[in-house]
């Protein structure tokens, strides 16, 4: 029976790959032909391939399911690369699953989040040879995609992975106020970063408030000043907008001549010329066409502030401020206009604009009904972002705020992946999402908390009882296997 | 007219009366009883279950249960808390730095200057500076400051302070000379690890010359030295074991060298980061080498620390080395104190050993007797915890420093005040 299960599901597999291929090669070709440059950017696609893995049910476990609830003790099957089913209690058939893991006492969460990272353009070994973390040789660089930068060697990602951390997203930095566009990864093993691609994430745009760009640029040829940093961002806006203009016509007169060929008094039309395209400004078109989301480094409320009359004046939406360590001060500001704000739990005073981060950070946004995320930025606090969680958690309830460890997981589950549009498919234990999930070995909340094991989509890529993790080429032989 | 001098005898004595009390209110004069704690004394006598401890004159002068005492000292339930003596961290930025990055206060190292071992950031510290209120809000009341690499690699002397708030900040203005010997260290001296350790081992032999002929010196009858007075004064320090030498280092061959070229000088060491250190622990051990340790600090950021790892502080107590944690990181400064410890524990290090690394083990390689525990004759320092003091979601309650209960409120209590009601659209944020 088993095999023939197995049998029908291989094949339901095969032929679903099949024709997602024909779909996409067709939406491809069709793409080419009709819509403007944005289309464009289904190159270096992702070749992460679901792996197969054993179906399992792991139960008895407290379960955090990221959308808010605890489940007590509850179950969880994945099944092809997905949750099958949550639930209270025992399923009824224990016996169905190649893989059963009695999980009592222990906890379950979906796979962490963190939507500030740079690893791998940021890699250790840590020298100007592995330095890709930004291309800080122009206020803007949005041509520049951070995907090319990322070394998937980096011995970084394993820490990351032994703290649950199953998708993160690799930005440029903050020296540029346009820095270029981010990517989304799974954390997984492979050789290249096409093989780490998160399927169908969309891009991000950073861009960068304040100290750093002013002073990068101060000196050279500007911004000196924040004001500087706006009137950048105010003309690199305008050029966009024309660029579009100049695509949107070029498309109009390409359908004219394809529906006539021939205009009214009867001579051959002249063959639109396309546009040459600028890498620079078709990222900003496809924000201002909703395709890409801006991620915005800015500290001060009174900076964000502004940067939200900006995107207005420009018609645009800012996805999420990060390092908002004066989110609090706003946070009325950043609900209203459907704001995330992606933060540390008590990062301050480390550079004069972090002057007035407060532990309570967090929770007041959370509690303004604002988007709340906590975010690492930091390949040391990428490794336990749930203790900076559960700081944040603390703050909050120090100060009288009700806040239950079902609402503070969703800061780094399912907030960020709304943040970074990958929410119906992770960030959530619910029934058809991708199996992306962390087993703890005691409530996540705690110090002494660790990652017992991590699933993604459904596969066991970490387990602490076996020493399963993966490890780096540049770690073989001289940081573990010695020789 | 014999009103008026007794009038100011009155004034006088009500004066006298007035300025007594508030000695007795704000001084050491005050006696406390802290009732029913969970005493984690990190002494032999482990932890007391509904323990009190008796404070007077600044000190912890009696210890254990059902203490009874006369009627003139405050008495203070804590309900079952637990209390551990004050925190240390053994490496800080405190008075230093109001601002992390250094080019807005760069009071953390000399640069350019003839100056390397002498350099004494005592000189340089700001006890009003408000980071000393968040670092008392993690549970912490002693710190050691420490100089940074500037143009050295012996890049000067550390401070100990006290973060009661009194003038008497700085209680030792000199407790340790530190010497850099990590791979971003090497471009101080000639880019290599070679000519850097060539130049301090120069320096020690420098400073022996310098302690022999302190006459012929003084009378300017010896040949020039390459070091400062100041410098060569400090050396003398650590060569004669009156302070000893903290060594930032990490790749392991780097501590197996560096130890067997000092080992003529027969000088008291301590290493700090030392993110290797746990592969030659039994060479530590052996020469009762301690350790300072930032616990999280496990990325093989360098070549020099490729070893580094989480478990590191639980491999070297388990071999008997005395380990200390610091935090000294630019993000996170004493915030990470509590919680490396924690993380320490995570991953192999025993709770206790994890507490003792940030009380008892620094008074311990520091010097200060009497101190990181809870025990009659010990200084007063000491924290009430809402919980585990290692676990994230815990903070102190109350917090005593030389037998003076100290405030845990910060001007981040204030922001946070002021910004708590947004709805509130009436008074403008800055009269909150």
């Amino acid at each position: 029976m088993n095999v023939l299960k197995a049998g029908i599901t291989e094949f339901i597999r095969i032929t679903v790959v099949l024709l997602t291929v024909v779909i996409l090669k067709v939406a491809l070709l069709l793409s080419v032909i009709t819509l403007p440059a944005i289309a464009r950017d289904v190159v270096y696609a992702s070749t992460y391939l679901v792996p197969t893995a054993p179906d399992t049910l792991i139960h008895g476990a407290s379960i955090l399911t990221g959308t808010g609830e605890l489940i007590q003790s509850g179950y969880l099957v994945l099944a092809n690369g997905v949750i099958e089913k949550i639930g209270a209690g025992t399923p009824a058939a224990m016996d169905d699953y190649a893989l059963v893991i009695d999980a009592s006492g222990k906890w379950l969460t979906p796979g962490i989040i963190d939507i500030h990272s740079h690893l791998g353009n940021s890699a250790s070994p840590s020298y100007n040879a592995h330095w890709d973390t930004n291309e800080s040789t122009s206020p803007v660089t949005s041509e520049v995609w951070v995907e090319h930068s990322v070394w998937p060697q980096d011995p970084q990602f394993p820490l990351a992975l032994a703290g649950g951390i199953t998708s993160l997203q690799i930005l440029p930095g903050s020296a540029n106020l346009f820095g270029g566009r981010s990517i989304v990864l799974k954390n997984v093993s492979s050789r290249s970063v096409q093989g780490m691609k998160f399927p169908g994430a969309p891009y991000g745009l950073k861009m960068a408030c304040g100290e750093n760009p002013k002073r990068v640029y101060g000196k050279k040829s500007g911004p000196k000043t924040r004001m500087g940093n706006f009137a950048h961002y105010r003309k690199t806006w305008i050029d966009a907008q024309e660029y579009q203009r100049k695509w949107a016509s070029y498309h109009h007169e390409i359908m004219e001549y394809r529906a006539h060929k021939l205009e009214s008094n009867g001579k051959k039309m002249i063959v639109p010329v396309e546009p040459k395209r600028n890498l620079q400004l078709e990222t900003l078109v496809g924000v201002l066409e909703g395709n890409i989301r801006v991620h915005n480094h800015c500290y001060r409320a009174d900076e964000m502030a502004q940067i939200i009359d900006l995107s207005k004046e420009f018609g645009y939406q800012v996805t999420a401020f990060h390092h908002a360590v004066e989110a609090y001060k706003i946070a009325d500001l950043l609900a209203e206009n459907n704001i995330c704000a992606a933060m540390w739990a008590d990062w301050t005073r480390f550079k004069l604009e972090s002057f007035d981060g407060i532990n309570e950070n967090v929770a007041l946004v959370a509690a303004a009904g604002a988007c709340a995320i906590v975010h690492s930025d930091s390949a040391t606090g990428i490794q336990r972002l749930n203790q900076e969680a559960a700081k944040a958690l603390a703050a909050g309830r120090r100060m009288g705020l009700e806040i239950s460890e079902a609402e503070a997981i969703r800061w780094i589950t399912l907030n960020p992946a709304d943040a970074l549009g990958i929410s119906k498919q992770t960030g959530s234990l619910e029934s058809g999402k991708m199996a992306d999930v962390v087993l703890w070995n005691r409530n996540p909340f705690s110090v002494y908390a660790r990652a017992e094991k991590v699933f993604i989509d459904g596969s066991l890529v970490f387990d602490l009882e076996k020493d399963l993790k993966p490890v780096t080429d540049f770690e073989l032989g001289q940081r573990v296997r010695e020789i | 007219m014999r009103f008026i001098p007794s009038c100011l005898l009155l004034a006088f004595l009500l004066l006298t009366v007035l300025l007594g009390s508030s000695q007795l209110k704000g001084d050491i004069q005050q006696s406390y009883l802290i009732k029913n704690g969970t005493l984690l004394t990190m002494t032999e006598q482990g932890t007391i279950k509904n323990g009190d401890i008796l404070v007077q004159d600044g000190r912890i002068v009696k210890i254990g249960v059902h203490l009874t005492v006369d009627s003139s000292v405050e008495l203070i339930d804590v309900g079952g808390a637990i209390v551990t003596p004050g925190l240390f961290d053994s490496g800080t930025q405190l008075g230093l730095a109001e601002v992390g990055t250094s080019s807005i206060s760069g009071d953390d190292r000399a640069k350019g200057q003839q100056l390397g071992a002498g350099f004494s950031i005592s000189l340089a510290l700001n006890r009003h500076s408000s980071m000393i209120p968040m670092a008392r809000r993690m549970g912490i009341t002693r710190a050691m400051v420490v100089p940074q690499p500037g143009s050295e690699p012996l890049s000067g002397q550390s401070a100990l302070v006290q973060l009661g708030g009194s003038s008497k900040f700085a209680i030792d203005k000199s407790n340790a000379v530190h010497l850099y010997i990590r791979e971003a260290d090497r471009k101080l001296v000639g880019g290599s690890r070679a000519s850097l350790l060539m130049q301090v081992l120069e320096s020690f032999h420098e400073a022996r010359r310098y302690q022999k002929n302190i006459r012929a010196y003084q009378r300017g009858k010896t040949r020039k030295f390459r070091q400062s007075e100041p410098d060569l004064k400090a050396l003398t320090r650590v060569l004669s074991g009156d302070i000893p030498l903290v060594i930032h280092i990490d790749r392991a061959a780097d501590i197996e060298l560096v130890l067997d070229e000092l080992s003529m000088f027969d000088l008291r060491i301590v290493l700090s980061g030392a993110r290797e250190a746990w592969k030659v622990r039994d060479q530590l051990v052996q020469q009762n080498i301690p350790v300072l340790l930032n616990v999280i600090d496990n990325l093989p950021r360098k070549f020099d620390r490729l070893g580094a790892r989480l478990d590191n502080a639980s491999l070297l107590v388990e071999a008997g080395v005395l380990v200390a944690f610091k935090t000294a990181d630019l993000y996170t400064n004493t915030r990470m104190l509590t919680q490396g410890a924690g993380i320490a524990v995570a991953y192999g290090l025993d709770w206790e050993d994890a507490l003792r690394a940030i009380t008892v083990n620094p008074a311990k390689i520091w010097g200060l007797n009497n101190s990181g525990v809870l025990a009659a004759g010990s200084v007063a320092d000491l924290v009430i915890w809402d919980g585990d003091p290692l676990e994230v979601m815990s903070a102190p309650t109350r917090l005593m420093i030389d037998g003076q209960w100290i405030s845990l409120r910060t001007r981040q209590d204030l922001l946070r005040e002021r910004y708590s009601h947004l709805e509130e659209k009436t008074v403008p944020y800055g009269y909150r």
